[in-house]
Formats: C-alpha cells, sequence, structure tokens
C-alpha cells in the first residue's frame, strides 16, 4: 500500500513538473519526424497530420504510432496509453478487451478504421489483435465527434489511420516470447510510375497463454470446491489469429485521385479456459471466428468545381461465428475431470451465427476561399445477423432464434468551419439519424410461441459546436459541445420480442457533452521541449435503455431511465531533450456518479449520487526514454525505455449498497521496460521487452487473473524509398 | 479481492432468547429444553449485485439494503433452505455456464457460516429436497454413452431426452450427478421433463411429468419439451435415490402437473401435512380440455386417489394457476394468471388459499395487494402456520407479506428500504 502510494504521488509530480516550468519563448515545438521515429516507447508530437489534428478544435488526441513499430503492443494496448482511455482485458493474447472512453464504453462509444466503422467486423477483427505497426497513427475524439465519423457515437469515437504513403515500403517483423507467444507481421506497398498502387498487410498471433493463476480446486468426484486457493497453469487457453488486408488500384487519374479495391480476410480460433470467474474452469469449449471483408475506396479532389472534394467507401463484412462445447465432461484447474451423463461441459452447443454487414459512407468537403467550409457526410450501414445450425442450438433456443434480424442505419452530417484567422475557428454541425429494424416478434395468443417478422423506423436530431483559440502560439484552449445520441437496437425497440411489451415509446440514449482543453507546446533552443495538455470534460448522460421485467405485464420491456453525470479531468504532459531522452505521463479523474434520484418505478435509490460502479475512475501512466545515436556506426540508434500502468482500485457495486462487504477490483500497478537496438537508420531493428516486471497479479475484471511478468522478443526489417 | 462476511451485530443475540421461544412455540414438541436459536435469511438484490440479509423479525419495521453481510460473488442464486440440516443452498447456472453455488449454516452467535462451495453439473429447471439431498433436475438434456459419445434416436438424429439431476448431499457436503434417459418413459414413445420433488419419506421421491415428443430443432420457446401428445393425461414418476424408476401414476382426469414459463418447470405438487401428495394440474397447455385441478395420492400409495378430484377452476371462476406451495396443514397457496386465456406472455400475479380437504378456495385479497401492483414476487417460506410472501408493488420496497391461510387474508410484514428485489426467505437454525 505504501508502495502503491508512492507510485501514486510519483505520478502526480511527474505529470505535472512540466507544466511549472513556466517560460515565455515562442518557438515552434514541432519536433522532427525523421528523428521521432527512432525514438523508443515514447508519443512524439510529430508534426503534420497528427500535429493538425491535435490543434483542431475538437478535444481529439491523435498519436503517431510510428515510434512504437518495434515494440509488441496491440493497438489496444497502444490506446491504453492514451488519457481519458481505459483498455479492460479478461486475460491474455486473444482474450476479451473493452475499450472505454472518459467512462463510456461499449455501444456508446465507435471505432473507425480508415474511417469505416468497426462494428460487426467480427472478432477475429478487432483491435486487440492487431499489431502496432498496422497504423500510422491513431485519433481519439472524446464526446465529440465530427461528421465524418457519421454514427451515433454517444461518448467518442477512435480512428485507426493506416498507412497512406505512395513510397515503396516494407515492414516486416517477427515476435517470439514467454508463454509460447508468436506474432508476425508483413507490411508492403509500392506505386508504380504510371499510377499503379499496391498495399499488402498481413499479421498473425498465437499464444497458448499458458500462464499462472490463483484460484480454488474444484474436486471433480464430489463437485465442492477447496477453501484455500493454489497456483495452477492454463492448460486450455491456445489462441491464434490470422489477417491479410489487400488493397490495389490506381492513383492521381484526373478522374480519381484513388480508386482502390480491397479485401480483408481474417480469422481466429479460441480455446476457453474459464467462465466470467476464474473459479469455473474449462478444458473443450472453444469459438471460432472468420470474417471477410470486400472494399471500396474512391477519392477525387477538385470534383467539377475547384475545391470541391469528394470521397466514397464501401464495405461488405461476412462475418462467421461459432461456439463449441460439446465435451460431456467436468474439468477441475488441475486438468482432471469427470464424464459427465449429457453433453455439454456448460451448454450443449454447435452453435453458428452468420452475420452481414454493410457500410457506405461519402464525404463532400467545399472550401470557399480561406475562411469557410462545408462538409457533408452521409454513413449507410446494413447489420443483418441470423443464427444458421438449427441442430445445433436447439437446446436453449426458441423459434426466434434462427429468424433473421435486420438493423439499418443511416446517418447525415452536415457541418461548417469559419475560420477568420489562423487564431481562431469555430464549427457547428448536425447530425440527422435514422434507424430501421426488422426483426421477430411473438404475435401467438396460445401457449405455443408463434413469430412474425415485424419492422419500426425511428429518426433523431444531433449538433454541436466547436471552438479553438491560440492565445499564443504555443497557449491554445480549445472549447467543444455535442448533443449526442445512441439509437436504439432491434432487440431494444422489439422489447423481449413479445409484441406488447415492443410497443413502449423509446428515447435514444442522450448525453450532452462539454469539452475545454487547455494545451501549451513549446521548445527552447531546439533542446528543451515540453507538451502540456488539460482537459475538463462534462458529461450528462440520460435516458438509458435499460432491460424491465414487471411480472403483472409478463414478459420483459425496454424503458428509458437514469441519469449520470461525469466531470472530470485528463492531463497529459512530456517532456524532451533533443531526442536524447523523453519523459512523459498522464493522468485521468473522472467523477462519474447517478444522478437518478428515483428507480423506474419511483423508489428512493439508495445509490442516488454514488459514483458508477464497476469503473475505473482514476488512472495513469508514466514513461520514459533513453536514446544513444550513432553508437558503433552512424544512424544506430540504441534505446531503453520504461512504461508505468497504473488504476487505482474501484468498487464492482454500488456503494452504498453493499456496505456489508465490497466487492473491488484492486489497485493495478505494473511495469514494463524494452531495450532496442535499431541499426542502419532503422533498417535492421531487434527489441528486447520485459513485461510486468515485478510479476504483479493484475485484474482489470473481477477474478479474471491477467499474465503475470513476460519476456518478449522481436525482428524487424524496415524499409522504406521515399523516391518513388 | 474477496467478499468480506461481516461479523453479525452482537447486541442482536440479547433477542435471540426471546424470539427463539416464539419460534419454540409453534414446534409439536411439548417442551423444548434447548431454546432454538435462529436466524431469517433474505436473499436480495440491488441493482448490480445480490445479498444476504439476516434478521430476526419478519413482522415489523424496515431494513435497508445496506444492512448485508456483503455483496455476493455472483446474481441470480436460486435460494432454497433445508430444515435439517439447517442449510441454505444458493444454486446458480447461468447463461449456459455452470456457476459457484453456495452453501450456508449459521453458527451459535446466528453469524453465517459458508460450509462449502460446490459446482452444478448442469442447469436446472427445476429442484426441491429429497433425503438427505437438496436435488435439481433439468430435461432435454443430450444424454452420452460412456465414452462420452451422444446417444443417436433409430434415424440417428442426436437425442435430448437425458434429464441431468444434480444431488447435493448436505450431510456430508458433497455433490453428485446423474443423467437418465426418458425416452419412452412411458411406453408411448415419448420423452419426459421433470417437475417438482416431493419426499415420499420412505427413500423415494415423486416428480410431475411433462411428456412430450423430442423437442423439434429450433422449436419450444427456450423449454426442454416438444409437442404435447396427450394433454389429457397426467403422469408422476417415483424415483429412489439411484434414480431407478420405481412407477409411474398416471390418470386423465388432470392435464400435466407443471406449471411453465419459457424455459421453467414450476412444481405443482404437493405434501400435505399428513403425508398425502396432492397433484395439481394449471392446465397450462392450450389444447387440453382439462379444467385446472387436483388428483391425491395417499401416503404410500402406488395410484391416485380414485374417489378424489377437486376442479379447482370451477372454484376460481374460470382462471388457471401456475404456481403452487405448500403452507401448512391442507392449505396451499395458488399462483394464478390474471387472465382467462393463457398465452406464453401471460401475467400470474393473483393468489389463491386452497384447502385440499375442504375444496375450498379463497381469492387472497384482504390485506394482500391488488393484481394490477404486484411488480415482482420472491419464493415464500411456510413458517408457523403462516406463508412470508416477498413482494414488490408498484412505488414501494419490496416487502414481506404474512398470510394466514385460515382466513385468506394477509398484513405487511417488513420492507427492505432501497432493494429491488426481495428474491427468497427461509430460516436458519443452529444446531
Amino acid at each position: 500500500m505504501i508502495k502503491l502510494r508512492f507510485y501514486y504521488c510519483l505520478l502526480f509530480i511527474l505529470v505535472f513538473t512540466p507544466a511549472f516550468s513556466q517560460n515565455t519563448q515562442t518557438i515552434s515545438s514541432e519536433i522532427d519526424t525523421a528523428n521521432s521515429v527512432n525514438l523508443e516507447s515514447v508519443f512524439v508530437i510529430g508534426k503534420s497530420k497528427v500535429k493538425e489534428i491535435n490543434e483542431s478544435a475538437y478535444n481529439v488526441v491523435s498519436i503517431d504510432t510510428r515510434p512504437l513499430h518495434n515494440t509488441t503492443l496491440s493497438l489496444t494496448q497502444t490506446l491504453d496509453r492514451i488519457s481519458g482511455v481505459k483498455i479492460r482485458e479478461t486475460g491474455g493474447v486473444g482474450s476479451d478487451s473493452q475499450i472505454s472512453i472518459n467512462g463510456f464504453s461499449g455501444r456508446h462509444i465507435k471505432i473507425f478504421f480508415d474511417g469505416i466503422p468497426m462494428e460487426g467486423l467480427g472478432s477475429s477483427f478487432q483491435l486487440n489483435n492487431m499489431p502496432v505497426n498496422l497504423s500510422e497513427r491513431i485519433e481519439v475524439y472524446k464526446g465529440v465527434v465530427p461528421v465524418e465519423f457519421g454514427s451515433d457515437a454517444l461518448g467518442g469515437a477512435i480512428n485507426i489511420v493506416t498507412k497512406r504513403t505512395r513510397s515503396t515500403y516494407a515492414d516486416v517483423s517477427y515476435a517470439y516470447g514467454s508463454f509460447n507467444t508468436h506474432k508476425s507481421n508483413v507490411s508492403f506497398g509500392h506505386t508504380t510510375k504510371n499510377g499503379f498502387t499496391f498495399q499488402l498487410n498481413a499479421y498473425q498471433n498465437y499464444s497458448d497463454n499458458n500462464y499462472k493463476v490463483k484460484t480454488k480446486l474444484l474436486d471433480v468426484n464430489n463437485g465442492t470446491y477447496s477453501n484455500e486457493e493454489f497456483w495452477f497453469k492454463r492448460f486450455h487457453d491456445n489462441y491464434h489469429n490470422e489477417a491479410l488486408i489487400a488493397k490495389a488500384g490506381i492513383v492521381n487519374k484526373p478522374w480519381a485521385d484513388r480508386l482502390l479495391i480491397g479485401i480483408t480476410l481474417s480469422q481466429e480460433k479460441a480455446d476457453i479456459q474459464n467462465a466470467n470467474i476464474m473459479q469455473i474452469v474449462f478444458g473443450g469449449k472453444e469459438r471460432k471466428a472468420r470474417s471477410i471483408i470486400p472494399s471500396l475506396t474512391y477519392e477525387k479532389r477538385n470534383l467539377i468545381v475547384q475545391n470541391l472534394n469528394f470521397s466514397l467507401n464501401a464495405t461488405y463484412t461476412n462475418v462467421r461465428n461459432n461456439n463449441i462445447d460439446t465435451l460431456a465432461r467436468q474439468y477441475n484447474w488441475k486438468g482432471e475431470y469427470r464424464t459427465k451423463g449429457a453433453k455439454g461441459e456448460g451448454q450443449y452447443s454447435l452453435s453458428e451465427f452468420d452475420a452481414q454487414t454493410a457500410y457506405v459512407t461519402a464525404n463532400l468537403n467545399y472550401k470557399l476561399s480561406d475562411k469557410h467550409y462545408f462538409a457533408v457526410n452521409n454513413l449507410y450501414s446494413n447489420y443483418t445477423r441470423k443464427a444458421t445450425d438449427a441442430v445445433a442450438n436447439s437446446e436453449n433456443s426458441t423459434e426466434a432464434t434462427f429468424m433473421k434480424r435486420v438493423n439499418s442505419k443511416n446517418v447525415l452530417g452536415f457541418s461548417y468551419l469559419f475560420e477568420p484567422s489562423k487564431r481562431w475557428n469555430t464549427s457547428a454541425f448536425f447530425k440527422y439519424y435514422e434507424v430501421n429494424v426488422k426483426g421477430p416478434v411473438n404475435v401467438s395468443t396460445s401457449t405455443t410461441a408463434e413469430y412474425e417478422e415485424r419492422e419500426k423506423s425511428f429518426s433523431t436530431t444531433g449538433y454541436g459546436l466547436v471552438m479553438t483559440y491560440f492565445l499564443t502560439s504555443a497557449l491554445q484552449i480549445k472549447t467543444s459541445f455535442e448533443k449526442a445520441y445512441r439509437l436504439p437496437s432491434e432487440r431494444e425497440l422489439f422489447g423481449d420480442e413479445v409484441l406488447e411489451t415492443g410497443d413502449v415509446a423509446l428515447k435514444p440514449e442522450n448525453s450532452s457533452n462539454i469539452n475545454l482543453n487547455i494545451s501549451y507546446s513549446n521548445v527552447w533552443n531546439n533542446t528543451h521541449s515540453v507538451y502540456f495538455d488539460a482537459g475538463l470534460i462534462y458529461r450528462d448522460t440520460r435516458d438509458y435503455i435499460r432491460r424491465q421485467i414487471d411480472q403483472r405485464y409478463g414478459g420483459a420491456s425496454y424503458a428509458n431511465h437514469g441519469k449520470v453525470l461525469n466531470l472530470g479531468v485528463d492531463c497529459e504532459a512530456r517532456y524532451f531533450y533533443k531526442n536524447i531522452f523523453s519523459a512523459g505521463g498522464n493522468i485521468t479523474y473522472q467523477d462519474i456518479r447517478n444522478m437518478e434520484q428515483y428507480s423506474i418505478d419511483g423508489r428512493k435509490l439508495v445509490y442516488y449520487k454514488d459514483r458508477m460502479p464497476n469503473v475505473p475512475y482514476l488512472f495513469g501512466n508514466i514513461d520514459a526514454a533513453c536514446n544513444i545515436h550513432n553508437l558503433l556506426g552512424k544512424g544506430n540508434v540504441f534505446s531503453i525505455g520504461y512504461n508505468m500502468r497504473y488504476v487505482h482500485s474501484f468498487f464492482r457495486d454500488w456503494q452504498s449498497e453493499s456496505k456489508g462487504g465490497y466487492i473491488t477490483i484492486p489497485a493495478q500497478l505494473s511495469h514494463d521496460i524494452n531495450l532496442t537496438c535499431s541499426l542502419k537508420n532503422g533498417k535492421y531493428n531487434v527489441s528486447f521487452e520485459i513485461k510486468n516486471i515485478a510479476d504483479a497479479m493484475l485484474y482489470d475484471n473481477y477474478s479474471l487473473q491477467k499474465p503475470g511478468r513476460s519476456f518478449l522478443v522481436k525482428f524487424r526489417y524496415f524499409f522504406f524509398n521515399n523516391k518513388s | 479481492m474477496m467478499t468480506k462476511k461481516q461479523i453479525k451485530k452482537a447486541f442482536l443475540a440479547g433477542f435471540i432468547g426471546c424470539l427463539a421461544l416464539s419460534f419454540a412455540s409453534c414446534d409439536s414438541n411439548e417442551y423444548n429444553p434447548t431454546p432454538t436459536i435462529g436466524s431469517f435469511f433474505l436473499s436480495v438484490s440491488g441493482e448490480t449485485a445480490e445479498y444476504i440479509i439476516q434478521t430476526n423479525n419478519l413482522e415489523t419495521g424496515n431494513l435497508s439494503i445496506s444492512d448485508n453481510n456483503g455483496a455476493l460473488e455472483k446474481s441470480g442464486y436460486t435460494w432454497i433452505f433445508n430444515e435439517n440440516p439447517s442449510v441454505a443452498v444458493g444454486l446458480i447456472y447461468n447463461q449456459g455456464d455452470p456457476g459457484v453455488c453456495l452453501a450456508y449454516g449459521i453458527k451459535s452467535d446466528t453469524t453465517l457460516t459458508e460450509l462449502k462451495q460446490f459446482q452444478i453439473e448442469s442447469r436446472f429447471t427445476s429442484y426441491g429436497f429429497f433425503d438427505k439431498y437438496a436435488l435439481t433436475s433439468v430435461g432435454g438434456v443430450t444424454p452420452v454413452d460412456e465414452s462420452g459419445n451422444a446417444l443417436v434416436d433409430g434415424s440417428g438424429n442426436v437425442r435430448s431426452d437425458g434429464a441431468t439431476f444434480n444431488f447435493f448431499d448436505l450431510k456430508n457436503l458433497v455433490l453428485t450427478s446423474k443423467t437418465i434417459t426418458t425416452l419412452n418413459i412411458t411406453g408411448n414413445g415419448d420423452q419426459a421433463t421433470f417437475s417438482g420433488i416431493v419426499d415420499m419419506g420412505n427413500g423415494e421421491f415423486l416428480t410431475g411429468m411433462v411428456v412430450s415428443q423430442p423437442k423439434a430443432a429450433g422449436a419450444g420457446g427456450g423449454a426442454s419439451s416438444g409437442t404435447i401428445t396427450y394433454p389429457d393425461s397426467v403422469w408422476v414418476a417415483a424415483f429412489d435415490a439411484i434414480l431407478n424408476l420405481k412407477r409411474i401414476y398416471r390418470d386423465d382426469r388432470i392435464s400435466y402437473s407443471s406449471g411453465r414459463f419459457r424455459s421453467q418447470y414450476y412444481s405443482q405438487i404437493g405434501k400435505a401435512d399428513d403425508g398425502s401428495v396432492y397433484v395439481f394440474s394449471g392446465s397450462y397447455e392450450s389444447a387440453t380440455t382439462k379444467p385446472c385441478g387436483a388428483l391425491k395420492i395417499n401416503k404410500n400409495a402406488t395410484e391416485f386417489d380414485p374417489s378424489y378430484y377437486f376442479n379447482i377452476e370451477q372454484e376460481t371462476g374460470g382462471y388457471r394457476f401456475r404456481k403452487v406451495w405448500h403452507i401448512t396443514g391442507n392449505y396451499f397457496l395458488l399462483e394464478l394468471y390474471n387472465d382467462f386465456t393463457i398465452t406464453t406472455e401471460t401475467a400470474a400475479t393473483q393468489y389463491g388459499i386452497v384447502n385440499m380437504g375442504t375444496q375450498k378456495f379463497s381469492w387472497l385479497s384482504n390485506g394482500f395487494p391488488a393484481k394490477n401492483q404486484i411488480t415482482a414476487t420472491g419464493l415464500p417460506m411456510a413458517h408457523d402456520g403462516k406463508m412470508y410472501f416477498p413482494i414488490v408493488t408498484q412505488g414501494n420496497d419490496p416487502a414481506i407479506y404474512i398470510i394466514d391461510p385460515a382466513t385468506a387474508s394477509a398484513k405487511k410484514g417488513i420492507s427492505i428500504t432501497g432493494a429491488k428485489t426481495l428474491n427468497a426467505i427461509g430460516r436458519l437454525i443452529y444446531q
């Protein structure tokens, strides 16, 4: 505990120290991008696009991920180092991970991959599997989301941006580490003189995840658990995933600046070792998924008239998921089992679900002189889900399980940006949301259920305003506001698939989001540079869509209820000494409270003004890196980097309810170290990482222990030719 | 990381003596040399977690949800209470995955003590007590041979006529499971799902049977039975402790004995104090021509009592019932549907008392909430000749209603401020 407090203080000191080093010099804070490529495990404020986005009026964090390409980080682990963002993983490689932005998660935030929503792309193509090398930068929009990301993102959005260069490049890496983990990545891009372009990305993850966990032991012969906890090696948690993203097309033609067709193929297979508490163990359960995603991109600048730009992206996704539980066995953590009399360790299943998602997003923007910018964006999505294998799904299913569900959504956005001078600009936007759902509804008048397909529509309008002002060239303030919505899903609109209960008039979940940011960046004598950003966030979220069971009415229904207020602070600070040393950190505190005084049926709630349970509210990161240049030859860099992750302990349940004994997720503190040797200007790289050096018992979620100390080594070849 | 069980307030101990005397007065024993030390056990749900609250008083006053012993690891336990040995068993099997089931007793200072954690093998749709066991059952499972391969029918399709029973031995605190096949169990080619467990007291238990065709792929409202071929017949099976089928009781005067809601099969059999077993039928099936009613199996009898038939539907004015609980003597509490026609979603929030001896039915209305006020109910407890029934009414905290079967009236007992639901109530005795 004392140790924790020490780190906690250290975190504060490190985060705030640079902020107090006042200096009025106003030198541009641009850091040389070429050099920053060689800085390991540090986020560098690169110039160009990253800087441009960070300086927009939105509360956005854009990071250049290229400096991280020698690490074995996944995209989610990278996101975890951004202020206000928290990743919660349930286990090792391939485990479920939940992303949150300022306390919003799940359906409240949206994730985009090169501007295309990632919803419905399948579990085999998700950020937790993707190597950081796939991305060039990551953008996190907090609370207020530009119309270009046309979606009902109530709490914010994340956009992963991949390489978009006309140069020839090759990036090949392989990593091996503890728990028999293998990760590799190949990316290659080339554009010919006559405008033919080709890009290929392929990656692979493999791990036995056989790390040790501490839990109780089941005696399979008499069905009882030990009173004590023991350490066990995970024995049924193999995971592998493979993906390929290929794009080909033409660039720089009179009728198209870019026209690409692409295909993404991905698959995964995961053994399922435990249930949602560690004590329950499986020895044969598994899941499989695969996705096939063809895509089309078209871009044209100066379409018909000067300064009118058009882009179109379309994807179609076909996802198949299988859940397999066929063993007639009951296992314990020693790997011993007893044969049962019936199929299934849990529920017998060979189930298969197919889902198809289509996205079409079109964007038109127009610049009228240097002061007025207009943009129109439209996103259409269509999501269809169907269970396919009737026999295998039969045990606990209904007829409705096998009926098709369709959710189609259209979001039309319009924005206007006014930039009277380089010192300030402001923008207003509107978003018009429409949703149309189809699904089964029970229309029976007897004791045998009868389902019919029904259809419903829903629409609403959101809006927002953003503004920024440069007090000096080093000091910027920004403010932004959005009235944001999350539209009800097919299941919510149809209630519990019962005709009467689904008829309740639902409102969309909505939130008034306000941000106020101040940031400062400065460089002295091209030697010392600092960056500091502090953001205040305010979120007033209402009308949560809640499932409600009322015995008077039979089945379950959905109703709007709830009011949650979030007042928070995100701070980030960073210091650079030339390109030799850097240190920085961030801290997020979010005070998320239930402000609803009464229950849905009018009873007084004991947890009025309680902190939201099971949501981390204080967390941060610290990192530091040191680089030695030109050792044993010009263009060589040796670096050592350090990272610390801290999450303050939090309650799993409402505090006022569980006074008799709280269940807490304990404070998490972990340290990682990496050493990188980069030769010939980054062409040949070897890095060595130790994660969780102290071998701490880490939990992001109650009971679900994450891996202990691990070692990884990564070899990487990187080739870049700017000439073509 | 784990829930810390708080030591129960010591000051309560003083009251226990007095209260114990009042408990003792209801015992059939003429004298009680040692006063009973006991405590009521309430299972309550908050918004995110489930809790246990102990109390010695169910009659008056308020408790708060925060008066609990700490959050439980999971939510959704089904709590059942055994008298001897006195054990509270929390069964759980959520979303297709096993859960960690809990067994509690109490110590001499009435603090709760966790006796054991165990893992049941399968989900369950019915449960009860038999001999020294807490017993659960589920039908519609895929049976396997000794090497774990699925059994197939004549046409090569995977069978789903298995019924798995979990036996939790409350004396030795161990768990065993067994799966039997039910194909053609009644001799008419159909299979069965079991509903309700009644201890015969002679090493056998009775269980109602829902006899049906195998469940068609992708049909059946989440339940384990398929089409009911004989909706105008009732079957009850008698098993011994190793699941040998001893006999089947059959009759055509009522429909099958089970209340159904989605995947659940609610018990509609119960034993009166004189040892005779009443087999009710709520006539759930739309196809049945039989009114809801009850038959009787006399103590140790091998067939239904041919002279006993109770047409309950006639007494209720056409309302059918879904759940049945024994209160005391010949009194049973019925949970009735709110409409005459039953669909898969019809609500059931009205209640009545039947005296199975005199065949008298009385609506429970005096002092009891109206049917359009009840938003949730919990598992009731029969105690001291009364029924203690957890009820949530619109806009009010969950409360216990104390039902007097003789007068078919009720009064409101304690309520739990801030709780969402009161799931179950039972009593633990220090032994």
